[in-house]
C-alpha cells in the first residue's frame, strides 16, 4: 500500500490518532518529507471532495475527513515544515467568520471545510466577529480573502461595516471580500461593495478561486 | 416504533362488514358465466341457479376454503436470481395499470400511443430501480397484434429483466401460453410451480360477476400456483353503492367468493386480496382514481385482508391528472402514502397517470424515489439509548471548540443513512447551485435519470436452445386466428371491452 493509500484509509475512517502517528513515524524515519505528506493529503482531500460533488458520499463524511486532516496538519505537519525551513504552498489564505451580532456558524463552517478540502489555508474566527477582529487577523496572517457570513437580515448590515472599516484603514484594495448567508443576494453584495457573493458553500469555493485568479 | 397502521374500521365494524358480505354471498351469490366453474362450485357445496348463472356460497363453504389460502409466498425473476416475498406484514411496490399512451412532450397533446419499444423500456427501467420490484404488461404495445401480445411481452421480459412479471389472466388459451413459455424459460413446469414467476390479474366485474374469460384464465394460473391478484374495480356510485361501506361489503364478497374458487381449483394456490376500487366523479361520471376516497377504500381492503390473513394488493400513485402537474404530484403521493400507511402488502401503479391510462417513464423513476420516502415514513422513529444520543448532545453543546456542530460526529455518520432518506431526484440546493445545474425541474431531472438507465442497461444473455424454443412457440401463437381464441374460450358473453378499446362481440349467445 502506498503512503497516499494508507493516508486515505485513515482519513476515510476518521482515525485522527492513526493518521497523526503514521505521519510522525514517516517523518521520524525520514521516509517522507512533511511537504510530500502535505501533497499526498491534498490529493486525498481532492479525491474525497470529488466523491462529495458526485454525491457518492455526504456532508458528514466530507467534514469529518477534513477535521482529521486539519488536526494532523496543525499538530504534526505545519510544525515539521517550519522546523525544516520549508515553505508551505497553498491555494491561498482565507479569513472567515460570522459577523457581529450573529451566532450562526454552520454555513460558514461548511465554507471553511470546503475551502480547506480544496487546498486553502483557512482561518475560521467563529461567530460574532467584529470588523477589527477580521482585519487584524487578515493583516496578521497575510490573507488573500476575507469571507463574511450572516444568517439574519438584522446582522447583514455588519458585513457592510467590515468593508467600510477596510476603506477607512486604506486596506480595501489589499483584500478580496466575499459575502454570503441565507438572506444575502448578489444585489446586496454589489450594494455594499463586496467583490463576490456566494449562495452556498460549494459556490463559495468556486467564487474564491475566481477572485484569486483575477488577482 | 414503526408507524401504526391506519385503520378505517373498529373491530366491531370489521365483523359487520364481513357478516354482510357473507349474507351477500349466501343469499345473492356471484354470477359466474362459465358452466364448468359453476359445476365445480356446485360439487363443492354451492347452490347454483343455471338459469341466472348465480352461484350462492354458504358460510361454511366460504370459511372452510379460506383456511388454505397462503399468508405468504415468494416471487422470482426469470433466472431466479432476484426474488421477493409477499406476506401479510411487509410492503412491496410495483407497477400495474392499463396505459395505452405514453408521455411525449414533443407531441402537441403531450402524449402518443405507446408501442413495443416503450413496453421494453419500462421493463428495463423497473429492472434498474431499487424500490419497484415487479413490472407487468402495463405499457400497452399498440403496434403488436392483440392475440400475440402476451407471447411477445414474455419474450421481452426474459430478455430484459431479473424481476418477476405480471399478466392479465384473460382466457385459458393465452394463460396456458404464458405457463408454457415460462416453463421453457425456467426449465420445466415443476420449477415454475415451485418458484412462481408470474402474477396474474383476475378482475371480477362489479357488481358480483365473474366473466368467462377471467375464470378460464384464473383456473390456469391457480393450477400452476402463480399468485393471482383478485382485484375488483368497483366504482362508488356507479358499479357499487356510493357509500364506501356498501362498496366494501360488495367488493369483499367478490374477493372472498373468488378466493374460495381458487382454493377449490387448487388448495394452497397463492392469491392477493386486492382492490382497484375507487369513486365516480359526480360531475362527469368519470372514475376518480386520485380521490381521497380511493385511499379510504384501499385502507378498508387492507384491514379486511388482515382480518382474513391474506396478503393485500392496492393502488398507490394514482392520479386523474392529464399532465405532469401539481395535481399529478399531490394525488400520487396522497394515494401512495395512504396505501402504505393502511398496510397494503403490494402497492401498484407506479409510473402511471390519467387513471393509469398513460405512462411516463419519468414518473416511474420519481415514484421509485417517492417509495423511498414512504418506506422511511413507515419505519417511524427508532428510540433506544444510542439513538437518543445523550453523549453526543452533551459533547457538542458543551464543546469549547469554535463552531462545533453535529455534522462531523461519528453518531451522525453512523445513523445518517438509516435516519434520513436522501432523495435522488428532489432538489434541495440553493438557487444559485440549482441555476448552475441548468435550472431543471423534477421532470427534466427524471428524464436524465431515465436516459442514463436506458444507456447503461444490459440485456440478459439467453441460452440459445431456450431462446429457439421460445421463438418456435411464438410462431405457433402468431399462426392462430382470433376465432381460435373465441373457440378455445367458449365465449358466452355479449362483449368485453379490452384495454386497447377493441371489442370482441359474440352474437351467438
Amino acid at each position: 500500500m502506498s503512503i497516499r493509500e494508507k493516508i486515505q484509509e485513515f482519513v476515510v475512517e476518521w482515525d485522527e490518532e492513526g493518521l497523526k502517528n503514521y505521519c510522525q513515524r514517516l517523518l521520524k524515519n525520514k521516509e517522507a518529507k512533511a511537504s510530500e505528506l502535505l501533497k499526498d493529503i491534498g490529493a486525498v482531500m481532492k479525491f474525497i471532495g470529488d466523491q462529495f460533488e458526485k454525491e457518492e458520499i455526504f456532508l458528514p463524511e466530507l467534514i469529518g475527513s477534513a477535521e482529521v486532516v486539519k488536526a494532523t496538519i496543525d499538530d504534526i505537519l505545519d510544525p515539521a515544515i517550519r522546523a525544516a525551513g520549508e515553505k508551505k504552498k497553498s491555494m491561498g489564505k482565507v479569513v472567515i467568520g460570522t459577523v457581529e451580532s450573529d451566532v450562526h456558524s454552520i454555513g460558514k463552517d461548511l465554507v471553511g471545510s470546503f475551502l480547506f478540502s480544496n487546498g486553502f489555508e483557512v482561518y475560521n474566527l467563529g461567530v460574532e466577529v467584529t470588523a477589527d477582529q477580521f482585519i487584524s487577523k487578515a493583516e496578521e496572517v497575510g490573507a488573500d480573502v476575507i469571507g463574511l457570513s450572516s444568517l439574519l437580515t438584522m446582522s447583514m448590515d455588519f458585513q457592510k461595516q467590515v468593508i467600510e472599516e477596510l476603506k477607512k484603514r486604506g486596506l480595501r484594495e489589499k483584500y478580496k471580500v466575499i459575502v454570503g448567508g441565507a438572506p444575502t443576494t448578489e444585489e446586496w453584495a454589489d450594494q455594499i461593495g463586496a467583490d463576490a457573493w456566494a449562495d452556498d458553500s460549494i459556490e463559495a469555493v468556486h467564487k474564491i478561486k475566481e477572485l484569486l485568479n483575477k488577482k | 416504533m414503526k408507524l401504526k397502521k391506519l385503520e378505517v374500521f373498529s373491530k366491531d365494524e370489521l365483523e359487520v362488514i364481513h357478516s354482510a358480505s357473507i349474507t351477500l354471498l349466501s343469499e345473492v351469490g356471484i354470477k359466474i358465466d362459465a358452466q364448468d366453474t359453476r359445476d365445480l362450485l356446485k360439487a363443492n357445496g354451492a347452490r347454483v341457479d343455471d338459469n341466472t348463472y348465480f352461484v350462492k356460497f354458504p358460510e361454511s363453504m366460504v370459511m372452510e376454503n379460506l383456511k388454505t389460502v397462503p399468508d405468504s409466498f415468494r416471487l422470482h425473476g426469470p433466472d431466479g436470481s432476484f426474488s421477493f416475498e409477499v406476506n401479510t406484514s411487509t410492503t412491496q411496490f410495483a407497477t400495474i395499470g392499463t396505459p395505452v399512451k405514453i408521455y411525449d412532450p414533443k407531441k402537441e397533446k403531450g402524449v402518443r400511443k405507446s408501442v413495443m419499444n416503450d413496453t421494453i423500456e419500462q421493463i428495463k427501467i423497473v429492472d434498474s430501480l431499487e424500490n419497484i420490484v415487479c413490472s407487468h404488461v402495463d405499457v400497452w404495445p399498440n403496434d403488436i397484434s392483440y392475440i400475440t401480445i402476451h407471447a411477445e411481452c414474455i419474450y421481452q421480459w426474459v430478455k430484459n429483466t431479473k424481476k418477476p412479471y405480471g399478466l392479465g389472466c384473460l382466457g385459458r388459451l393465452a394463460s396456458q401460453d404464458m405457463m408454457n413459455m415460462a416453463s421453457i424459460i425456467v426449465g420445466g413446469e415443476e420449477e415454475l410451480i415451485k418458484r412462481p414467476r408470474f402474477i396474474g390479474f383476475m378482475n371480477p366485474t362489479s357488481p358480483l360477476h365473474l366473466p368467462i374469460l377471467m375464470t378460464n384464465g384464473f383456473a390456469i394460473f391457480t393450477k400452476y400456483k402463480q399468485p393471482t391478484i383478485i382485484a375488483p374495480e368497483a366504482i362508488a356510485g356507479s358499479s357499487a353503492p356510493v357509500t364506501l361501506a356498501g362498496l366494501l361489503v360488495q367488493t369483499n364478497a367478490e374477493i372472498i367468493g373468488s378466493a374460495v374458487l381458487s382454493q377449490i381449483l387448487n388448495p394452497g394456490a397463492p392469491i392477493f386480496f386486492g382492490t382497484v376500487s375507487h369513486v365516480t366523479d359526480m360531475r362527469s361520471g368519470n372514475s376518480a382514481m386520485g380521490s381521497v376516497e380511493m385511499g379510504l377504500i384501499t385502507a378498508g381492503i387492507a384491514q379486511l385482508a388482515r382480518f382474513y390473513n391474506i396478503p393485500s394488493r392496492g393502488p398507490g400513485a394514482g392520479t386523474d391528472s392529464k399532465v405532469l402537474d401539481l395535481q399529478n404530484g399531490y394525488e400520487r403521493l396522497q394515494t401512495l402514502m395512504l396505501a402504505a400507511q393502511a398496510g397494503i402488502n403490494y402497492i401498484t401503479c407506479a409510473g402511471t397517470y390519467e387513471a393509469t391510462l398513460v405512462e411516463a417513464l419519468e414518473l416511474l423513476v420519481i415514484d421509485d424515489d417517492l417509495v423511498g420516502m414512504v418506506k422511511r415514513t413507515m419505519d417511524g422513529i427508532s428510540v433506544d439509548e444510542d439513538t437518543i444520543g445523550l453523549d453526543v448532545i452533551k459533547r457538542v453543546a458543551t464543546s469549547q471548540k469554535k463552531g462545533v456542530n453535529f455534522l462531523a460526529e461519528s453518531h451522525t455518520r453512523k445513523y445518517m443513512k438509516s435516519e434520513l432518506y436522501i432523495p435522488r431526484l428532489s432538489d434541495r440546493s440553493r438557487r444559485s447551485t440549482w441555476q448552475k445545474k441548468g435550472s431543471k425541474d423534477i421532470i427534466e431531472r427524471a428524464r436524465e435519470k431515465v436516459n442514463e438507465i436506458l444507456k447503461l442497461h444490459q440485456p440478459n444473455k439467453l441460452d440459445n436452445i431456450m431462446e429457439d424454443q421460445l421463438l418456435k412457440y411464438m410462431k405457433e401463437v402468431q399462426s392462430r386466428t382470433f376465432d381460435d381464441y373465441k373457440k378455445a374460450e367458449g365465449l358466452m358473453v355479449d362483449g368485453i371491452t379490452l384495454p386497447d378499446g377493441i371489442e370482441i362481440r359474440n352474437n351467438q349467445k
